[in-house]
C-alpha cells in the first residue's frame, strides 16, 4: 500500500537539500527510509512533504587530518566492512553489523541512525566511546555537536529546526588497544537491543588501563556514557578486584525503565553482566 | 489525489520510467506498475525479507523504500536471473536440494543468496547471519544453506 505521503522534493546536490530544509524545516527527511517507513505505515506523519536524501548525502569514509570522516549516508554495511574504520574503531564496525539483517544494514545510514535518537541506536554507544563529532549543515554552514550533547531524549536530537546531518567525525590520533561492541536482545540477529555495550581501553606495558571509555544504549533515557565505570578502571590492571568494581559501578551510570522489551532490574543485570564479559575479554582471561 | 511524480530506474536490465504517486513503495513499483509479482509481501515492516530485492547489487527490503529514492538505479527481482531461459545456479540448487517448500520465502532468499555469492561471501556461519533476517516457516533452513552450498560450487 502506498505510504500516505503529499509531496516528495529530490533535491540534486546536499546544498540544495540543505537549503530548501531551512526554508522549509517542516519537511521530513527520509534517508535509507528504514526507520521512517515503519512509523509511516503505522499512521504516523501522514501527508507528509518528503524531502528524499537517498542521493545526495555524503557517503564516503576518508581520513581527514587526525580525524576519519564518515558521511552521514554510509550505510550499516559500508561501515561494517570499511578498512580505515576496522582499525581505528572496531566497535563502530561490529554494531553497524548488528542494526537489524543484512538488508536493513545494505539500506540503513548512520545519519538515520542518529537522527532517530533512540535510546537502543546501535552505532551510539561506540560513537560515544569514540568521542565522535556530529557535523551538522544548516542555512549557516557546518557545525559540529559533541557526540554527547547529541542526543536529547527518546527521540530527540539537538539538531536546529532546518539542520541536517552532514557526517560524523571520529578522532583517531590515539586508537585504543581495545575496542568492542556488544548488544543483547530476545534472539540472537535481527533483533533491538535490550541492553548495549560499548568500551574502549589504552593499556600500557605493564597492563595498566591508562584511559578508558564506556557507553551503554537501552538503559536511559538517551545512549550514554558510564563515567563511574570510567573512573574505576583508570589506572589499574583487569584483574578479577578491578573488573568486579566496575560491574558495581555501572549501576551507577544507568537509569533504566520497564518497557515492552523488558523490565528495569533485567536491563541491570544485564548491563552488569555485559560490563563483566567484556572486561574479562580485554584482561584475555 | 495527491499528486503524481515521474521516476525513473532499471528493472532487471530495462529502462523504464513510471509515474505514480509520491508515497509508492519501491514492493508496490515492482508488483502492480511493473508486473513483476515474483517478488512478495509479508510484513511490510522489513522484518521476515519476503520482499527482498537488489539495489545495485545488494539487497534491500524493498517494503521499506519509496520508489522515488530509487530514480537512476538498477533494481533486479527474481525475475531478472533467469538468463536465455536458464535459471540461476541458486535458483537450480533450491529446486534440487528441496530448499523450496511452500515457497513463499523463496524469492527473497534466493535474492540475499545472489548477493552471498556475488559479493564472494562463503563462510557458512557468515551466510547464516547475513541470511538472518530472511525467515522460512517451512524448511528450517538446512536445505537452504545446502543449496547455498550447492550453487557456491557451481557458481563461476
Ligand atoms: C526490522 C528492523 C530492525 C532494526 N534493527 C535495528 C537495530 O538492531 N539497531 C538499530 O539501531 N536500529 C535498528 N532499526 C532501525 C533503523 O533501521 C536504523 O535506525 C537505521 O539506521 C535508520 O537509518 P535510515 O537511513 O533508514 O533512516 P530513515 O528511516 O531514513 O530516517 C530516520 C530518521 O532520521 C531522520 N534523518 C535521516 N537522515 C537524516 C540526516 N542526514 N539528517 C537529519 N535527519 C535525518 C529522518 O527524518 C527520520 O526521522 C531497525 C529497523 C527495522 C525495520
Ligand atoms: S515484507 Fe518486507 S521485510 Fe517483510
Ligand atoms: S518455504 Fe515456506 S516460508 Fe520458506
Amino acid at each position: 500500500m502506498d505510504l500516505s505521503v503529499k509531496d516528495i522534493y529530490r533535491p540534486l546536490t546536499f546544498d540544495e537539500a540543505v537549503a530548501a530544509f531551512s526554508d522549509e524545516p517542516s519537511m521530513l527527511p527520509i534517508a535509507g527510509g528504514t526507520d521512517i517507513s515503519v512509523q509511516m505505515r503505522a499512521g504516523k506523519f501522514a501527508g507528509a512533504h518528503l524531502l528524499d536524501l537517498s542521493g545526495v548525502l555524503p557517503r564516503s569514509i576518508s581520513a581527514d587530518g587526525g580525524f576519519i570522516e564518515i558521511g552521514a549516508g554510509a550505510t550499516m554495511d559500508e561501515i561494517a566492512d570499511s578498512g580505515p574504520l576496522r582499525s581505528v574503531c572496531p566497535a563502530l564496525c561490529q554494531a553497524a553489523r548488528k542494526v537489524g539483517a543484512w538488508p536493513i544494514q545494505c539500506r540503513a545510514t548512520l545519519g538515520g541512525n542518529l537522527a532517530n535518537a533512540s535510546p537502543a541506536a546501535d552505532t551510539a554507544p561506540p560513537l560515544l566511546v569514540a568521542d565522535a563529532l556530529v557535523v551538522a549543515a544548516g542555512q549557516g554552514g557546518l557545525r559540529n555537536i559533541e557526540a554527547e550533547d547529541f542526543f536529547a531524549g527518546p527521540g530527540e536530537n539537538t539538531l536546529k529546526p532546518g539542520e541536517l546531518i552532514h557526517s560524523i567525525r571520529l578522532p583517531v590520533t590515539d586508537p585504543p588497544s581495545f575496542s568492542r561492541f556488544t548488544k543483547l536482545g530476545w534472539q540472537r540477529e535481527q533483533i533491538i537491543s535490550v541492553v548495549s555495550l560499548s568500551i574502549s581501553l589504552h593499556l600500557n606495558d605493564q597492563g595498566l588501563v591508562t584511559k578508558a571509555a564506556a557507553a551503554l544504549g537501552a538503559v536511559a533515557a538517551t545512549p550514554k556514557r558510564a563515567p563511574s565505570v570510567e573512573a574505576v578502571l583508570v589506572g589499574h590492571s583487569l584483574d578479577p578486584a578491578a573488573i568486579s568494581r566496575a560491574v558495581e559501578a555501572v549501576q551507577n551510570d544507568i537509569t533504566p525503565i520497564d518497557d515492552i522489551r523488558a523490565p528495569a532490574w533485567y536491563r541491570r543485570v544485564a548491563a552488569a553482566t555485559l560490563v563483566e564479559r567484556m572486561l574479562e575479554e580485554a584482561s584475555g582471561a | 489525489m495527491p499528486e503524481t511524480i515521474i521516476i525513473h530506474l532499471t528493472i532487471n536490465g530495462t529502462g523504464r520510467s513510471f509515474r505514480t504517486p509520491p508515497g509508492r513503495r519501491l514492493l508496490d513499483l515492482i508488483r502492480d506498475d511493473a508486473g513483476q509479482t515474483g517478488t512478495k509481501e509479508g510484513c511490510g515492516a522489513g522484518e521476515c525479507g519476503a520482499c527482498t530485492v537488489l539495489l545495485d547489487g545488494l539487497p534491500i527490503p524493498s517494503c521499506l523504500v519509496l520508489a522515488a529514492s530509487c530514480e537512476g538505479h538498477e533494481i533486479t527481482t527474481v525475475e531478472g536471473l533467469v538468463h536465455d531461459g536458464s535459471p540461476h545456479a541458486v535458483q537450480e540448487a533450491m529446486v534440487e536440494t528441496g530448499g523450496v517448500q511452500c515457497g513463499f520465502c523463496t524469492p527473497g532468499v534466493i535474492m540475499t543468496s545472489v548477493a552471498l555469492l556475488e559479493n564472494s561471501i562463503d563462510d557458512r556461519e557468515e551466510q547464516g547471519r547475513r541470511l538472518a533476517g530472511n525467515l522460512c516457516r517451512c524448511t528450517g533452513y538446512e536445505k537452504i544453506f545446502h543449496a547455498l552450498e550447492v550453487a557456491g560450487t557451481t557458481d563461476d
